[in-house]
């Protein structure tokens, strides 16, 4: 066992975990069920989350790397009662269907939007390739990024 | 069964006599892309070099020195990589995977798991890059090329990859690859350069081919060919022709033989073309 | 309409888009062990003898099943309607196993690693018996018998390896070919691909309070799961109870009853909760596939370019079990030759048949895919032959609304059909628009090259059904509180697809109330009425239909209090924006009012109503496909660089849904037809049983798609609508390999379209 500190949405954790235990199984255990499992093996994006505003695959990170660092979930980025323009505008394009990709997708849309604020569609598709959805043949997906950064340009954005 | 200890390297010596200590059981663990995919069963001890302070980029004159452990998408997005032989070297990252696990592997990792279908090795060999490694002896250094003539990784079950070093090229490099889709890998992959003198004659060439489905290796045959003639269309058709009957190519279930050699000297063409582009700027 | 035909947000969308636990492993009760299965080595054993002691003696193991000590009934995994058009050929555990990957055992454990190490000290003897990995060679002379065992029930001829057939005629096909100045002849296949959900297979089993058995279920058909494990655990239907949370997509996999049998069975002997989920490994070799197959065709038309014969010719593969093999085997004739209905002389016959490879179920498309693939690239080779443009060819045989075929009548669900008139089709006007939009005049037949790349552009048009007819029933039922909200109670199953916000908005539109006022609880055996499930394209058809009905039976009760209240007679009484209002005086109360005095003061009643529909007919919804691709000349590679996919769906009850629909089946369609196959080892081993070396497409691997949706209005339909579901995927096989044509001049007749075969295919053209 092996007891280390980081920092999760934004909230100190100080938690024992097993040395060989892959980040996505600590988050589930901790309670955010967002990071979800499509593959174990790196390709799906479904476990996506940030390691310190970068998105990592949490499937593929030991916990113990994350020592002293942050991470971030969908559970970080808003709730039902308060959601993300990001998460507003997932909604609003319909760019969600069973919604499993979705936790992963929003996430990699949120680093794309702040290093890039103004994307164009092939820049959405680039930054989001790593992440599969099987429901939406992406369109709306992409649609909704744009929607996003569009808004956040304008100031809607926290 | 399973791991037992997780360690946070702080420095080489650290990782090093760690590794040595487990006897085996032991594993340098860097992004952990190819180690958490494929943990083999008698890996008691992860040895986390990350935390030994080997990432960075930096210029060294023309060339580029790359630690072991920055990430390939930090690679990716250097201004130090990207003024290096007019970004070659950032592009070839964009090839590689996707954006979340170049955000985790290394470079270091893609050298020493030198996977058969890789972009990485093939961009290193093309290039002529050194990898300078250490064990609890010595510092040790060579070519890619050279290092993947030699038994390599029993080299790395007792030594750290610390720094790959890019020489400076007066000249130009492009790279093709042909997957079955986007963040798949290559089904085969090349990386050639060429410098020209004076006159306009291609001074030197370099034609490196990967993913064939064996590990990359350079052509040394048909580099030999280009130097000294005049880049032309034809010159490349006429490369791409003599690749065909050079280059070993073999079957897996991605692609056949046959296909292959015929993809390559298409791609070899492509790639040809567009680095004397390069060269005289016209891409 | 203030509901219907507007893009209403997902009623469930909220909880996704912010990640809230609501799939099915999302919550495990507390002590929840796990459950693992056991995996045949072989393609096809027999198990001679199974020790688990020592696998029983690691500590922390509770429970291990096998053949030994389960209920031996014969059942089908297909999760359809009672009686199932399906096969009894699967077993709990049985004493034979039939593809790499078969079940063998099954552990519970307090750890997945304990369960794991359970697994590997199982010993299993095999006696391996010659294993057949080949169609045409399953029926032919001398092969082993997959499926000798003596319970097995429904199969068509268990001694060659026949699951099913199908043999039907229309008119005269031998004559139709000789009274035909053009035939043409060719053979398409449809190799083994995946529907890869994100989410793979789990579920979660548990003991109640009351010790009645809780199944959690990533399914498309909790009805059918009920029904299917109280057969085969040998328990009363009235003890189990299945609910269906959100699931991560389904395509027709989770319409298979395939692990929730064995969690059941280890809960039941551990008394603990169970948690089983298939690793993506797993979830590619022992979950469903499509049936791979091989369609023969033959198309004969007059000079003008009348189709007059049309025979089909299926060997379809069903792998190891016949799950869905007659049913999806009759779709592949079913849903394609009305199409082209002015032929009077069609024969369609087929066999499907066992393997020793994994096992095809339903898969989106349901056999109209592969069928379409067969059929529409024979159009298009008749087109030429012809010396016609393909797209005036098909203008001019398609049908029509008012038209029938004699299909219809001649092919149902696994027994015959039902003559039917085709109310609504807006197929001329999808063909029209989506040519327009891909630019098929200047486009086809011209190809231009930019360097390497080749362009070129192929069409192809499909038919579907909504719902399967007389048999696929739903039911909904209509609450109302007191405040003048609503809880609508559906059995339908909404796998991702919006069905639960599509029902919402027909619910809401009928009582004139805002989608907010309608709370959806949907998938639960314990509390809501029956539905067949989400396949067949049926919800929003059928279930839509049943959930109309109840609305106007709720509808009818508040205006009858309403009518009470305002003093005016229901007939002059309209529901809108939460008001019962009188046409006449305008006079207007609002539905709070109704419902508290209906709970609470005079002549006091709930207003419930329950209403069931039965899909009367299956109308066709329609689709033309448009592809534009590039070929790279030199290596072969084929990239599709526009798709055009205009549709009618009936009256779009959710437009943006129904475009999602589209464009999700369209790139599933791409990938097979581009990229996906599953390959096997000589021994009958799935060799990429991972994202790695089974590809599915990328954002970065979309073309430019446009879906356009060319309402019609379907009479039978609830505010007018058909089905979307599936035929989006029946397009882009056919389109492509059309377009490929019209680039290179290349006929390809076997996806995927992988350099490897177009570069081979354009060398054997320039040898030839
Ligand atoms: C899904 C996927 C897609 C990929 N696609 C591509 C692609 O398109 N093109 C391409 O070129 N590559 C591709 N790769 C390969 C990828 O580049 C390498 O897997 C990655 O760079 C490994 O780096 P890492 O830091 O994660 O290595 P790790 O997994 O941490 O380590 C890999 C191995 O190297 C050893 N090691 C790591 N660092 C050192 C060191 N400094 N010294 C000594 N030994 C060390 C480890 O002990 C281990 O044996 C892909 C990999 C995956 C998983
Ligand atoms: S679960 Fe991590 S990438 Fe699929
Ligand atoms: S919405 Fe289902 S996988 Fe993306």
């Amino acid at each position: 066992m092996l007891k280390i500190y980081f920092e999760l949405n934004g909230e100190p954790m100080y938690v024992e975990i097993k040395p060989g235990e892959m980040l996505l199984d600590l988050l589930r255990r901790l309670g955010m069920k967002s990071v979800k499992e499509g593959c174990r093996t790196g390709e799906c994006g479904a476990c996506t989350v940030l390691l310190d505003g970068k998105p990592v695959r949490s499937c593929l990170t030991f916990a113990a790397k994350i020592k002293g660092h942050r991470v971030t979930t969908l559970e970080g980025l808003g709730s039902p009662a308060n959601p993300h323009p990001l998460q507003e505008a997932f909604l609003e394009t319909g760019a969600v269907q069973c919604g499993f990709c979705t936790p992963g997708m929003i996430l990699v849309a949120y680093d794309l939007l702040s290093r890039n604020p103004d994307p164009t569609p092939e820049e959405v598709r680039e930054a989001i390739t790593g992440n599969l959805c099987r429901c939406t043949g992406y369109v709306k997906i992409v649609e909704a990024v744009l929607l996003a950064a569009k808004r956040r340009r304008e100031g809607v954005w926290r | 069964m399973g791991i037992k200890r997780f360690h946070y390297a702080r420095d080489v010596e650290e990782a090093l006599s760690l590794l040595a200590a487990y006897e085996g059981r032991g594993a340098l663990l860097a992004g952990g892309v190819d180690l958490a995919r494929g943990l083999a069963p008698e890996v008691e001890g992860l040895i986390d070099v990350t935390t030994a302070g080997l990432a960075g980029i930096s210029a060294d004159g023309g060339g580029l020195r790359v630690g072991a452990t920055t990430t390939l998408e930090a690679i990716r997005r250097s201004q130090e990589a990207q003024g290096y032989l007019g970004g070659f070297l950032a592009k070839v990252m964009g090839h590689v995977a996707t954006l979340p696990l170049r955000n985790m592997a290394t470079l270091g990792g893609a050298v020493v798991s030198a996977h058969p279908w890789a972009d990485i090795p093939t961009a290193l060999v093309a290039l002529g890059a050194e990898a300078v490694w250490q064990n609890e002896e010595l510092t040790e250094k060579a070519s890619v090329e050279e290092l993947y003539r030699r038994p390599f990784r029993a080299i790395f079950r007792r030594a750290l990859l610390t720094e790959v070093r890019f020489p400076a090229w007066d000249g130009a490099f492009a790279f093709e690859k042909v997957a079955r889709n986007a963040g798949d890998i290559a089904l085969i992959n090349c990386a050639c350069g060429l410098g020209l003198d004076g006159e306009g004659k291609i001074a030197w060439a370099r034609v490196a081919i990967g993913a064939t489905p064996h590990r990359a290796k350079r052509l040394t045959a048909v580099e030999d060919f280009l130097t000294d003639e005049a880049p032309s269309e034809e010159l490349w058709a006429e490369a791409a022709h003599k690749m065909k009957t050079e280059v070993e190519v073999g079957d897996d279930m991605r692609a056949s033989a046959e296909w292959r050699r015929s993809a390559a000297a298409a791609i070899v063409r492509r790639a040809l073309d567009r680095a004397a582009k390069g060269v005289t700027g016209d891409a | 309409m203030k509901v219907v035909g507007k893009n209403v947000r997902k009623v469930d969308g909220i909880a996704l888009v912010t990640g809230q636990p609501v799939f099915t492993l999302d919550v495990t009760p507390p002590g929840a062990v796990v459950g693992k299965i056991l995996r045949s080595p072989h393609a096809h054993a027999e198990i001679v003898r199974i020790d688990t002691s020592k696998a029983e003696e690691l500590p922390g193991v509770l429970c291990i099943l096998h053949h030994g000590n389960v209920p031996r009934t014969p059942y089908t995994t297909a999760g359809q309607g009672w009686p199932e058009p399906s096969p009894y050929d699967s077993f709990l555990f049985d004493r034979k196993v039939r593809f790499v990957g078969d079940r063998v055992a099954a552990v519970a454990a307090t750890s997945e690693e304990i369960a794991d190490e359970a697994l590997r000290l199982i010993e299993v003897e095999y006696r391996q018996l010659p294993a057949v990995l080949v169609p045409e060679e399953a029926i032919g002379p001398g092969a082993p018998v997959i499926h000798d065992e003596e319970e097995s029930r429904g199969i068509h001829d268990p001694q060659h390896n026949v699951a099913a057939a199908i043999d039907i005629r229309v008119g005269d096909i031998e004559r139709g070919f000789t009274e035909s100045d053009v035939v043409v002849e060719t053979t398409c296949e449809f190799p083994y691909v995946q529907h890869v959900p994100l989410e793979s297979h789990c579920v979660v089993a548990y003991l109640d309070e009351e010790d009645r058995l809780v199944i959690r279920s990533a399914t498309q058909v909790p009805f059918h799961v009920r029904r299917i494990v109280a057969r085969a655990l040998g328990v009363p239907l009235s003890r189990i109870r299945v609910i269906k949370p959100r699931i991560g997509g389904g395509f027709g996999t989770k319409q298979e009853i395939i692990l929730e049998d064995v969690a059941a069975a280890l809960a039941l002997r551990t008394r603990r909760p169970v948690v089983m989920k298939y690793s993506r490994a797993e979830e590619f070799v022992a979950a469903r596939t499509r049936h791979p197959m091989k369609i023969r065709i033959k198309l004969g038309a007059k000079r003008d370019g009348t189709i007059h014969a049309i025979e089909m010719d299926v060997l379809s593969n069903t792998g190891a079990y016949g799950t869905h093999s007659l049913t999806v085997l009759s779709n592949v004739g079913s849903k394609t030759l009305p199409l082209y209905n002015k032929a009077p002389h069609l024969w369609f016959h087929g066999k499907a048949v066992y393997t020793n490879l994994p096992v095809a179920g339903a898969y989106r498309g349901y056999g109209a895919t592969q069928g379409y693939f067969a059929l529409e690239v024979a159009v298009d080779e008749l087109a030429e032959k012809l010396g016609m443009d393909p797209l005036k060819l098909r203008l001019a045989n398609h049908i029509r609304a008012g038209e029938t075929s004699p299909i219809f009548e001649k092919i149902g669900e696994g027994r015959a059909g039902k003559a039917q008139v085709v109310k609504s089709c807006a197929l001329e006007e999808c063909i029209r628009e989506g040519a327009k939009r891909i630019g098929w005049k200047e486009k086809h037949g011209k190809k231009t090259s930019e360097g390497r790349w080749v362009h070129g552009v192929g069409m192809a048009l499909s038919m579907q059904g909504s719902g399967i007819t007389d048999i696929d029933m739903a039911a909904a039922t209509i609450v109302m509180n007191e405040d003048g909200s609503f809880r609508l109670l559906v059995g339908a199953t909404d796998l991702g697809t919006g069905s639960d916000t599509i029902l919402a908005q027909i619910a809401a539109e009928t009582l004139g109330v805002a989608v907010e006022a309608i709370s959806v609880y949907s998938s639960d055996t314990d509390f809501t009425p029956f539905d067949t499930g989400a396949y067949a394209s049926s919800t929003t058809y059928v279930s839509g239909g049943a959930v109309l009905r109840a609305a106007q039976e709720a509808r009818r009760r508040i205006l009858e209090v309403a009518a009470a209240i305002l003093g005016e007679p229901p007939e002059s009484l309209d529901l809108e924006e939460g008001h019962a209002v009188s046409r006449g005086t305008g006079k207007k109360v609002p539905l709070s009012e109704v419902g508290h005095r209906a709970m609470y003061v005079t002549d006091q009643r709930h207003i419930i109503a329950t209403a069931s529909f039965v899909a009367p007919e299956s109308p066709p919804p329609f689709a033309a496909f448009f592809a534009e691709v590039a070929v790279d000349v030199e290596t072969g590679v084929v990239r599709v660089v526009k798709f055009v996919a205009a549709a009618d769906c009936g009256m779009p009850i959710n437009p943006a849904l129904a475009e999602g629909q589209l464009e999700g089946a369209i790139v599933q369609g791409i990938g097979h037809t581009l990229y996906e196959e599953l390959l096997f080892s000589p021994r009958g081993r799935v060799r990429n049983p991972n994202l790695f070396d089974y590809r599915i497409p990328t954002a970065a691997d979309v073309p430019d798609i446009e879906v356009v949706l060319i309402p019609s209005d379907e009479p039978t339909g609830p505010y007018g609508a058909k089905s979307i579901g599936e035929i989006g995927i029946n397009g882009p096989a056919p389109a492509i390999a059309n377009a490929i044509y019209d680039a290179i001049g290349v006929r390809l007749y076997r996806i995927p379209f992988t350099p490897e075969r177009v570069l081979k295919a354009l060398h054997g053209k320039s040898m030839g």
